[in-house]
């Protein structure tokens, strides 16, 4: 008897105890686990999210709306990070990060001072790195390219700390070990170092015009830079020592865009075709792997991103209604196309 | 016929018409009067007098923010407004903000449906708004002050002077209109479960004016129009972690004209100096700012001939310089030269025809042949058809041009063809306007992000608009009593040629409504507006729309017996208390008040 209930007990546990690691490894952590993100910038009265889940039959065209509604959720939607279970989405036009969970895209916290036409942000070790813009040189001429700066935010708080000046202007912004690298491709011809310990700025490194897309792969920081009527170019810079060495692409490839690292592969486009080099290659080839078609003359390529074996592509449209987020194989064979929100402009992949 | 004639020259021995081109060459045409009592029951600024009194469709961001139309289904620089018979619209943008301008500086206010480039010009396409001063030679000496104080310490101060005698006349005045405009949006809170309010929304309009004619002698006539207006607003917040920003502008406009009448002929010389200043500040707590202003300077000399009792011939040259400044454009002048020929044949006095033609030579566009022509004819004594054709543009503004980065100097004007048809019964004291209208745009003027994320104007879209207006009015003395209805309903489709969808921000239907009542000192009035539902984008999403609404406004007033002259009277404001917007998120005010005080002297 005492043995039966003995075993019983411990038989019980064991199925309950594998059945709970069953529930650990499959249970939903909300609606959009397993899915992709995507950011819709919107018009002047706002702008939304929709989710594509990884089944590519799961899709909401307003995440955001339907788990909040009634919310403003903030013009100019320019950026999605994540930190830990939660998302922050960047509205540039309203200087606001709507902190939310990323699984059930509930309302946090909302970020509301502090910030000057923010653009886009990391996190690491509690802490947010947000590149704002504040004033444009169109009325600010004296300062407005010099005073750009990174917000510190404090995520158990959610209130911005302090402010890195960086004296030059900021756009994109990347996280590798203690140090920020950012771009900004109309005004600013080097990537700004940031020292996150330190608060400081680093000496900043030479890339020239039109730096934009980047990524950190093995110690190397990719920068992709697309010179008006120069050559497209990547340069590599070695983050030891900060040598820098240029790919340089043929004429052919003018005003190459997206930079995106998948696998061993760097991922590009250029209007409506997409291209890719191995990491190695000293030049890319002039051929895309695909192309595909536009119905818009002025949005071709707005969001771009390669994962899950997947090349994902958001078309801006005309600005003024739904547009189109394309799903391709690495080959190039459409996969599946969605009706998102008004310019879409990026992929976040929550997984 | 030479009878009428006389009478006519008779008749401006007491009232000189600011704009006679729209009285002589428009009867084929449609025109609406606001006369100075509609101007009297509405609020301040001219946005308010026209959504609930015209046909026209108002997109307003936010009370007394930034105010465009829609007028017969065309875009914000469609509508021409036309300052004492010349064209005001921006040069920068194109378009007019209605609610820069304050109603109360006119004697009143005409609304004209479609096209009207012939005589106007640039961006009278889907129809012309006319802000008239008058001058009466009648040998008065009058005064009246307005003083109004409203919710949201709205305060309105307003003074006219009126001089006159058979020489001179002159009418001079000042309006002033603040408001904190900080009202609660009704039934709306943060997520945090605050009240939402209109932040950041305060406004002032100030406005002087003066109005001068002479008589010279019996054939000759001396006139001068001048206003000045500045605006200063902040613009209202989505939320309230957006910068807060603020919207400056400057206008003046003088206008200087010469009549001498000849016999069958007369001369008449204008010359106009108007301009226009911006400033766009994106901190308002700080003095950074970008701007942008032009002046332009319009001479035309205008000649018409009585060739006889039916014939009337008017030729119009006229030349016009800008310039134009801005952190945005750089510095850029435009020169163009206008010619046009108009003729209006009165076959007898029940059948006009009018005939107009103009060509603009400039080196900025391509300037196409304009042309206007009209019938209207009185079938019956209680009926009168109109008929109408017009060729009219939309020449591309500064900002179009010349904007840094992605002006776009290649452009064409947009340009419609359009035809309409009215009918005009009246019996007794009944008048009801039908108007069927079909309007053909092409080159349409669209800002789209090019390569490197820069936005520039394009000739994109074609544009088929047609509809219907209804406008009714009627009025009945019984005893010591007024009563007056009033009311217009438009029918509006507007779609691009290519997709088929419905223009965005215009509505399929809007229904204005207004009755005044009057018995012996006490008068009231109420008014209502219905605008049907809009698109807000271009692939007409059912999800992205600004609802429609109804809202309704009344005022009753009361002449004080011991100050003769003297009113005292009362406004309720969206009486219904209607929780709406005219853009999405930018929610109107609830419920709200304005008392007000009439010295006449």
């Amino acid at each position: 008897m005492k043995l039966t209930r003995v075993l019983f007990v411990a038989l019980s546990i064991a199925f309950l105890s594998s059945c709970t690691n069953d529930d650990n490894e499959n249970v939903s952590k909300g609606s959009y686990d397993n899915g992709v993100f995507v950011l819709n910038e919107g018009n002047s009265s706002g702008g939304s999210v929709s989710f594509l889940g990884d089944d590519m039959v799961t899709f909401k065209q307003d995440v955001y709306g339907a788990e909040n509604p009634g919310d403003v959720f903030g013009k100019y939607m320019q950026n999605i990070f994540f930190d830990g279970d939660k998302a922050y989405i960047i509205a540039g036009g309203s200087n606001v990060i709507n902190v939310v969970n990323r699984y059930t895209f509930k309302l946090i916290a909302k970020i509301e001072t502090g910030l000057v036409n923010p653009r886009y942000g990391v996190a690491r070790n509690g802490k947010a790195y947000v590149t704002n813009a504040n004033t444009y040189s169109f009325a600010n001429p004296a300062t407005g390219n010099i005073d750009d700066f990174v917000a510190v935010i404090d995520l158990s708080s959610n209130k911005v700390e302090s402010k890195i000046n960086l004296n030059a202007t900021a756009n994109r912004i990347v996280l590798e070990g203690d140090k920020l690298y950012i771009s900004e491709p109309f005004n600013n011809d080097k990537v700004l170092v940031v020292n996150t310990v330190t608060k400081t700025l680093e000496s900043p490194i030479i890339v020239g015009a039109s730096a934009n897309t980047m990524e950190v792969k093995n110690g190397v920081l990719y920068v992709l830079a697309s010179p008006f009527g120069g050559a497209s170019k990547i340069a590599k810079i070695k983050l030891s020592d900060k040598s820098v060495t240029e790919v340089v692409f043929p004429a052919a490839l003018k005003g190459a865009e997206n930079l995106d690292i998948y696998g061993t592969k760097i991922y590009f486009t250029k209007g409506t075709g997409v291209y890719n080099m191995d990491i190695a290659d000293v030049q890319p080839a002039e051929t895309p792997i695909f192309k595909y078609t536009s119905t818009s003359q002025y949005g071709v390529m707005y969001g771009f991103a390669v994962e899950n074996d997947k090349v994902y592509i958001a078309d801006g449209g005309d600005f003024a209604s739904n547009s189109k987020v394309y799903v391709y194989s690495l080959t190039g064979s459409l996969q599946k196309e969605f009706t998102v929100g008004v310019a879409p402009n990026g992929f976040y992949f929550n997984n | 016929m030479l009878a009428q004639n006389k009478d006519t020259i008779t008749r401006l021995n007491e009232v000189i018409v600011s704009d006679a081109k729209l009285r002589k060459f428009s009867s084929s045409q449609t025109i609406h009067l606001l006369n100075d009592s509609i101007i009297s029951k509405n609020g301040a600024l001219l946005t308010n007098l026209l959504n609930y009194n015209s046909v026209i469709y108002f997109k307003e961001y936010g009370r007394g923010m930034l105010s465009t139309v829609a007028f017969r289904g065309t875009t914000a620089s469609q509508t021409a407004v036309i300052w004492n018979g010349i064209n005001i619209n921006s040069q920068m943008n194109g378009s007019t903000d209605f609610n820069t301008l304050s109603a109360m500086d006119y004697n009143y206010v005409d609304i004209k449906g479609g096209g009207g480039s012939v005589i106007y010009g640039s961006g009278a396409i889907g129809g012309t708004v006319h802000l008239n001063n008058d001058l009466k030679f009648d040998t008065s000496f009058s005064n009246e002050l307005r003083l109004d104080y409203g919710s949201f310490n709205t305060q309105g101060i307003s003074y006219k002077s009126h001089f006159s005698d058979k020489k001179w006349s002159t009418q001079i005045g000042f309006s002033r209109n603040y408001s904190d405009n900080d009202y609660d949006f009704p039934n709306t809170f943060d997520w945090k479960g605050n009240q939402r309010y209109n932040e950041n929304g305060e406004y002032q309009v100030n406005t002087l004016n003066a109005n001068i004619g002479f008589k010279i002698d019996d054939q000759q006539l001396l006139k001068l129009y001048s206003q000045s207006s500045s605006t200063d607003r902040n613009i209202s917040l989505l939320s309230s972690s957006e910068s807060r920003t603020k919207y400056k502008n400057d206008f003046s406009r003088n206008l200087l004209e010469y009549n001498n009448v000849l016999g069958d002929w007369i001369a008449n010389f204008k010359t106009a100096f108007i301009t226009e200043d911006y400033q766009y500040f994106p901190d308002n707590t700080m003095n950074q700012f970008s701007y942008g202003g032009t002046k332009m300077l319009i001479s035309k000399a205008d000649v018409s001939f009585q060739a006889n009792t039916a014939l009337l011939f008017n030729t119009i040259l006229e030349y016009n310089k800008t310039t134009g400044e801005g952190s945005g454009f750089g510095y850029h002048e435009r020169e163009i030269t206008g010619v046009a020929l108009l003729i209006k044949q009165e076959v007898s006095s029940k059948w006009q025809n009018e005939l107009g033609i103009r060509k603009e030579f400039t080196n900025n566009y391509k300037s196409p042949l304009l042309f206007s022509l009209g019938s209207a004819l009185q079938l019956t004594k209680g009926y009168q058809l109109k008929i109408n054709a017009s060729h009219n543009f939309r020449i591309p503004t500064y900002n179009d041009l010349y904007w840094e980065e992605g002006g776009n100097p290649d452009l064409k004007p947009e340009s419609s063809y359009q035809m309409e048809i009215a009918n005009v019964f009246k019996h007794e004291n009944l008048m009801l306007t039908q108007t069927a209208y079909f309007n053909k745009i092409k080159d349409l003027l669209r800002w789209v992000p090019g390569n490197n994320g820069i936005w520039s104007p394009q000739n994109t879209d074609r544009i088929e608009a047609y509809g219907a207006e209804t406008m009714i009015s009627w009025k009945k003395e019984i005893g010591k009593s007024i009563i007056e209805v009033n009311g217009t309903y438009a029918y509006t489709i507007s779609k691009n040629e290519a997709t088929g969808k419905q223009l965005f921000f215009v509505p399929f239907h809007k229904i204005t409504s207004a009755v005044a009542l009057s018995y012996k000192k006490w008068s009231a009035n109420y008014q209502m507006l219905y605008n049907g539902f809009v698109y807000t984008q271009s692939d007409n999403d059912p999800t992205a729309v600004v609802p429609s609404y109804l809202v309704g406004q009344i005022g009753i007033d009361y002449q004080v017996p011991f100050f003769a002259h003297s009113k005292i009277g009362v406004q309720v404001l969206n009486l219904w208390n209607e929780k709406y917007e005219s853009l999405e998120n930018r929610i109107m005010p609830g419920r709200n008040y304005n008392l007000y005080l009439i010295f006449k002297f």
